[in-house]
């Protein structure tokens, strides 16, 4: 299993580089998981990771591409622009939400 | 490595490296007969070497499945799988132990099977592939161990092969390079099964090694079972998710919908794949549109596994199928009522209403039955009005193989689509003749390591094939959309890989999604069109 060291912090990720484990992120986190998506952290991207974080605080699983799409009043383009490996695999990696299951 | 046309099952037991290595595929028509139209298969990582079985062809399906530390492990591996082995010819594992027994003593090895799968076909003709090659091996393994002559005699007998964790481990991975879709039992002139072999033998796996892939186990049936959903969803997600796509039908269609939950006394209890929630919204708002057009009385469950059909037990461990099928069928008994009717989700047809037959059965069971001759008879009433110039777009159909080849539900969902869509064409062949989406059995969530490759470059590919040749008239057109309509979430999830990696949307303009969604689409009242083709 690859981890990733924040801090004197062993993290572990999985195969697709998401945290194994929701309950160890924090901005220090974020920001590390950003670098190996080489995404500069802008308050853009914050209002966003933000987001996540209450909706899976609330819901403990990711919400739902249209869902996000609409909540945070941007397009999926826009979405794409500033995560570009996606809402997935980009936005909720960075926001330390589980890797997507079942049939998505 | 030999040549693959020298390929035996009893290589399966050889010391050393990778049993085969796949080389030339099958080749896809225009625009991708040209080279450079698809990427190359990538190379095994070392890293994967130590740690997994890659021993096979080089892919690894069961991240699961890793090497010994110590030879007590290994010993013990084998010993276990042996004694699994045993069991599933025992009288205990009533479900498959007929169907399983005649299939493994009579088949004539006259291999007319192969070349109706679309692995071995899209393998180039690899031998490994042949569906008869794993069920070769285990007949191997069995008659060395549980039969007086291969005790005896061994290799006189065909019980020339040795046993130790790497064949196993092969013989695991090979159980995941076979869809399960039956078309070779349906061509059989015995009406052999091979496709119970390779399912057996992941249930030893699963039930006696407690190995099994995760996106199906631990990220699956385990899931589902603790939260309620494969995905994830518990109650109170699925609750905010019915109230958001309240809101969303009424922002796309201007209509008011109310989506029954949990409504006592309903006569359907509408059970959708989970997935659809996340990852395709449209269609179960579509099933909601449509479903109260046509003024049935239905609702939803909030129950745990109520509200997800999934059952991806029934791939590898009948143990874990049959929880889910007694969750789904104590959801359906809570609310009281008459039948449990499956959105688009074609395992969950054959879970919920062939193999949960033999799970739950009785006074306890409450019927299940599927949405698409329910929609034919609302169609045939009248209940909806379609203006099908709105769908004037090429349209294919895509057959779910459980739910068409598996259960013979094969034309309402033709009728309606001949109605709707002006230029709807169907595939060769197709029906209960058609080709798997490469997705099944599990592998549309099977995403570890280098799976990936395998299935959209192989078991994947003789639907994309097929996908292009129903289209040959506009497929190099890239300002005409074309949808393949795929009513079942699993082979969504497949097309939707399989165009990405190959480009087909950007580049061609190909689309996919479901029956209900079309049809909403076509609903002559709408202001606007339900699809939008601006991904």
């Amino acid at each position: 299993m690859a981890e990733i060291v924040v801090g004197d912090r062993h993290i572990p990720l999985d195969e697709d580089g998401f945290l194994e484990d929701a309950s160890m992120w924090d901005e220090e986190v974020a920001n590390f998981l950003a670098k190996t998506e080489e995404v500069e952290l802008t308050e853009e991207h914050w209002e966003i990771i933000k987001y996540l974080r209450k909706y899976f605080d609330d819901f403990n699983v990711a919400p739902p591409v249209r869902r996000m799409v609409k909540d945070v009043h941007r397009d999926l383009q826009t979405i794409y622009a500033l995560f570009p490996s996606g809402p997935g695999k980009g936005a909720c990696k960075i926001a330390g939400l589980p890797k997507p299951t079942g049939c998505v | 490595m030999e040549n693959v046309n020298d390929l035996k099952p009893s290589d399966i037991g050889r010391a050393g490296g990778q049993v085969t290595k796949l080389d030339k595929v099958m080749d896809l028509p225009a625009p991708y007969d040209k080279p450079g139209m698809e990427p190359d298969f990538k190379e095994v990582k070392p890293a994967w070497q130590e740690k997994y079985c890659t021993t096979l062809d080089g892919f690894v399906g069961v991240d699961t499945l890793q090497r010994p530390k110590t030879k007590e492990e290994e010993d013990e591996f084998v010993r276990k799988f042996l004694s699994g082995l045993e069991k599933i010819f025992t009288d205990a594992n009533n479900g498959a132990l007929q169907p399983l027994s005649l299939t493994f003593d009579y088949c004539a090895k006259c291999n007319t099977c192969s070349e109706a799968c679309h692995i071995y076909e899209a393998s180039g003709h690899n031998e490994l592939y042949r569906p008869i090659f794993r069920s070769e091996v285990l007949r191997k393994i069995y008659k060395k161990y549980f039969t007086k002559s291969g005790k005896l005699l061994g290799g006189f007998v065909g019980a020339d092969i040795d046993v130790n964790w790497e064949t196993i481990a092969r013989l695991g991975e090979l159980a995941y390079r076979c869809n399960l879709c039956r078309r070779c039992a349906q061509t059989c002139p015995l009406g052999l099964d091979n496709s119970i072999i390779a399912k057996e033998i992941r249930k030893i796996f699963s039930q006696e090694l407690e190995i099994a892939p995760t996106p199906l186990h631990n990220k699956g049936t385990v899931l589902q079972l603790k939260t309620g959903s494969s995905t994830g969803i518990n109650k109170a997600a699925f609750l905010d998710n019915i109230e958001f796509m309240e809101e969303d039908i009424e922002e796309q269609t201007g209509l008011k919908i109310k989506v029954p939950v949990d409504k006592k006394g309903a006569d359907i209890l509408l059970i959708h794949n989970a997935g659809e929630f996340v990852s395709w919204p449209e269609n179960p708002a579509a099933f909601a549109i449509l479903f109260e057009r046509a003024g049935l009385n239905w609702t939803l469950s909030s129950s745990l596994v109520g509200y997800d059909s999934v059952n991806y037990g029934i791939w590898y461990d009948d143990t874990q199928a049959k929880k889910i099928v007694q969750a789904q069928q104590r959801a359906a008994l809570e609310l009281g009522v008459r039948r449990i009717v499956i959105g688009e989700c074609g395992h969950a047809h054959k879970a919920a209403a062939v193999v949960g037959d033999r799970m739950v059965y009785g006074e306890d069971k409450v019927p299940v039955e599927s949405f698409l001759p329910i929609l034919w008879d609302a169609v045939q009433k009248g209940a909806f009005k379609f203006d099908p110039s709105r769908n004037d777009f090429p349209v294919t159909l895509h057959d779910p193989c459980n739910l068409v080849r598996g259960m013979g539900v094969v034309e309402p969902q033709r009728n309606i689509l001949k109605i709707i869509a002006p230029k709807f064409r169907e595939m060769t062949p197709h029906g209960v003749y058609n080709y798997c989406c490469g997705g099944g059995s599990g592998f549309a969530i099977m995403n570890s390591l280098n799976f990936l490759d395998f299935r959209n470059k192989v078991s994947s590919r003789m639907k994309f094939k097929q996908i292009l040749d129903a289209f040959a008239d506009t497929v190099a057109d890239p300002s005409i959309v074309k949808y393949v309509c795929a009513p079942c979430s699993n082979c969504k999830g497949a097309i939707r890989d399989m165009f990405e990696y190959y480009e087909a949307t950007a580049k061609f303009n190909i689309h996919y999604g479901g029956l209900v969604d079309l049809m909403v689409n076509a609903l002559a009242d709408l202001p606007r069109p339900f699809l939008t083709f601006d991904e």
